[in-house]
């Protein structure tokens, strides 16, 4: 089997579609593709965009001959294989909704990832639903007493009848596909976005973003449930005729060399990862590897999707170095599901861009003054952030205080962008709609960020949210899951996250109980960390405390900045008195006192 | 192909170095939350497991693993699968 040429038979057209099915019937003419691999990275299917045209196109006919409806969402649980590509590019043929599914699961895992399936499949109103022979299980057990068409694997699709029916791919103002944020999985929302709209953003992508050019080949680990995943490594490379090489991201994670090899042996010139996958190949290359690895080739390495910090990068590049690997080919960017993807991108070929500024002022007066002379000025004082670059055309940017007054440059506020690639609305939800998106067309990122004249510089992201190892995780959830306990009212959970002592991002629980036998709170704190991780996979610490200790906000909610400042400073002042005490009981003995 | 007491004996090897000193490892030790493995420690442990049995691990069987002995007798069994 040989994988798709980079080198196309076909002109290249830089996404000037209406449709995404316009896109590929043009991509289908030539020779490109899309091409995926094995854990130990064997290319197992090569798929040309004219075989997933005419696959996409049968499959749309199948699906229309089930009784589905034009705008009908089908949910496809978004394991990285051909069958994806195929269920995804049908609905486009057939005028039908492609909703992504994640499909992540986690050790002892299996309640959790049904209980979200049922949940993600109910909130799109889902008619029809697809996952591989692997998930089918979990997915079958998740539509239970939902009112769903049909749930099958992809097997039971293709064995469908396929009538003779004109095909109406889906037009310009139709919703192209749902992405469901990132964002909570206990309260999801279901990004709509039009053709026109991810069209817009793909074309702005493609010529201002990465400067697409011909023979340019992309190598991918991204889920294709995830806005990156699926906008800037499915659908532009698809909509300018390139080849990608895909990984899939449960692979990446347990061999991350493999992304470098692919990358090596396919001479990728184009790929995108948040910071985390650099710092995962850093920890697990080992310099006198890194010349076996020719990554001469890859003159752009994007980097967005969550906060970017210098240090993993510089590791990355300094370990890579012996690989061919240019620093330059760094290229942060900013976006959004709610914008299909992109908002901004810092220039090509120019490396990561830093803009340093005095953290007391950006702390104290929310303003972001450059410092000068580093070597004049406390080193504690010194804060590096990243320039995500300006926005992509057409894209208006608004930084604005509490009050909705706009601010003037380096003055830090909430981001707020208007565009042509912004979401419609999520799917269903109105009042979630109207809290970020004004009828004028502004949506509020959320994000913390101040404007200078060549870029947008994020300081803070979503309110509130934890992300750890690359993953979003909303603080909500997590409280969710200490509230289900017996011994835990709702309201009494806060999460937050703060930063350790090895420069990462270590989530936190402070909830409030009236347990006063220790060994029955180590048991609560036990369990609520095991729900944790059986659900989100990740280590969070539990920390109890006596009930009305932790500050409310003024309409009478837990405040997470005031519980993580209360746990900040209870860590450092009592933990070093009585060893081995835990949190309850030194906030009892420093009320005593 | 081998015994489960072969797989069992070298599953504990292997999840030594990711638990904390002391801690016993038992057949039903919890991984989750007896162990407290998170996801990356996960991803490691079966990369060690997959290179030392010479198996592939489908995603799909972890929702269902909980113990050690679980993990011991799904190994066994794709372990058997490739004879």
């Amino acid at each position: 089997m040989e994988a798709t040429p980079a080198e196309n038979t076909l002109p290249l057209r830089i996404a000037d579609f209406s449709t995404l099915a316009e896109a590929l019937d043009y991509a289908a003419r030539g020779t490109t593709g899309f091409n995926f691999y094995t854990g130990a990275g064997k290319l197992y299917a090569a798929l040309p965009y004219a075989q997933l045209k005419e696959k996409a196109r049968a499959l749309a006919r199948r699906l229309i001959g089930l009784g589905v409806r034009r705008g009908s969402r089908v949910a496809l649980v978004a394991d990285t294989h051909p069958d994806f590509m195929y269920f995804f590019f049908a609905c486009q043929y057939a005028g039908m909704v492609p909703v992504p599914l994640p499909a992540s699961i986690y050790l002892g895992g299996r309640e959790a990832y049904v209980t979200q399936l049922n949940r993600l499949l109910s909130i799109c109103q889902a008619d029809v639903a697809m996952a591989s022979e692997d998930f089918l299980p979990f997915l079958t057990e998740a539509a239970e007493g939902l009112k769903l068409r049909f749930v099958g694997s992809p097997q039971d699709f293709y064995n469908l009848h396929q009538p003779e029916v004109e095909l109406r791919p889906s037009q310009s103002q139709e919703i192209a596909y749902l992405q469901y944020t990132s964002g909570s999985t206990r309260f999801p929302r279901g990004v709509m976005i039009t053709q026109k709209a991810v069209l817009s953003n793909l074309f702005a992508i493609l010529k201002y973003g990465i400067g697409v050019k011909a023979a340019d080949r992309a190598a991918s680990w991204l889920p294709f449930y995830h806005d990156m995943g699926l906008v800037g490594l499915v659908l532009s490379p698809m909509a300018a005729q390139l080849s990608v090489d895909y990984l899939n991201t449960r692979d990446f994670a347990m061999r991350p060399r493999v992304w470098l090899t692919l990358m090596s042996k396919n001479r990728t010139s184009l790929s995108i990862s948040p910071p985390f996958g650099y710092e995962l190949c850093a920890r697990r290359v080992r310099p006198e590897q890194a010349a076996n690895f020719d990554l001469s080739a890859l003159r752009l390495a994007g980097v967005g999707a969550e906060t970017i910090r210098t240090e993993p990068l510089e590791q990355f590049a300094d370990l890579m170095a012996p690989s061919g690997f240019d620093r330059r080919a760094f290229q942060p960017c900013y976006g959004m599901a709610e914008c299909s993807l992109a908002v901004s991108f810092s220039p090509a070929n120019q490396g990561v861009a830093v803009d340093v500024v005095d953290s007391n002022s950006l702390a104290e007066a929310q303003k972001a003054l450059p410092i000068e002379n580093i070597e004049n000025i406390d080193p504690a004082r010194v804060k590096p952030l990243i320039n995500c670059g300006v926005p992509l055309p057409g894209y208006e940017v608004e930084i604005r205080d509490d009050q909705g007054q706009i601010l003037p440059e380096r003055h830090c506020g909430t981001l707020f962008v208007r565009g042509p690639s912004v979401m419609s609305g999520y799917f269903g939800d109105l009042k979630a709609t109207r809290e970020v998106l004004t009828p004028d067309g502004w949506l509020n990122t959320g994000d913390l960020a101040y404007q200078i004249a060549d870029g947008i510089v994020i300081t803070g992201r979503k309110k509130d949210l934890i992300i750890i190892n690359g993953r979003n995780i909303w603080p909500q959830d997590l409280e969710h899951l200490a509230e289900q306990q017996p011994e835990i009212r709702t309201g009494d959970a806060s999460a937050f996250s703060i930063t350790n002592i090895q420069g990462r991002e270590q989530a936190v629980m402070m909830i409030q109980c009236r347990e006063s036998h220790e060994d029955k709170r180590a048991d609560l704190r036990e369990r609520i960390h095991t729900c944790v991780r059986m659900e989100y996979g990740i280590d969070c610490l539990i920390e109890l405390v006596p009930r009305n200790t932790l500050p409310r906000t003024t309409s009478g909610k837990l405040s997470r900045s005031g519980a993580r400042k209360v746990y900040l400073k209870r860590v450092a002042a009592e933990h070093s008195k009585v060893p081995n005490e835990d949190l309850y009981a030194a906030t009892l003995r420093q009320r005593a006192v | 192909m081998h015994s489960y007491d072969d797989i069992l004996q070298k599953i504990t090897e292997i999840l030594r170095p990711f638990v904390p000193q002391g801690q016993a490892i038992a057949e039903e030790t919890d991984l989750v939350a007896d162990l407290g493995l998170d996801s990356l420690k996960v991803m490691k442990i079966l990369e060690t497991v997959e290179d030392s049995f010479d198996i592939l691990i489908p995603l799909n069987v972890l929702p269902d693993i909980r113990t050690v002995k679980d993990f011991a007798l799904q190994i066994q069994k794709l372990d058997g699968d490739g004879q």
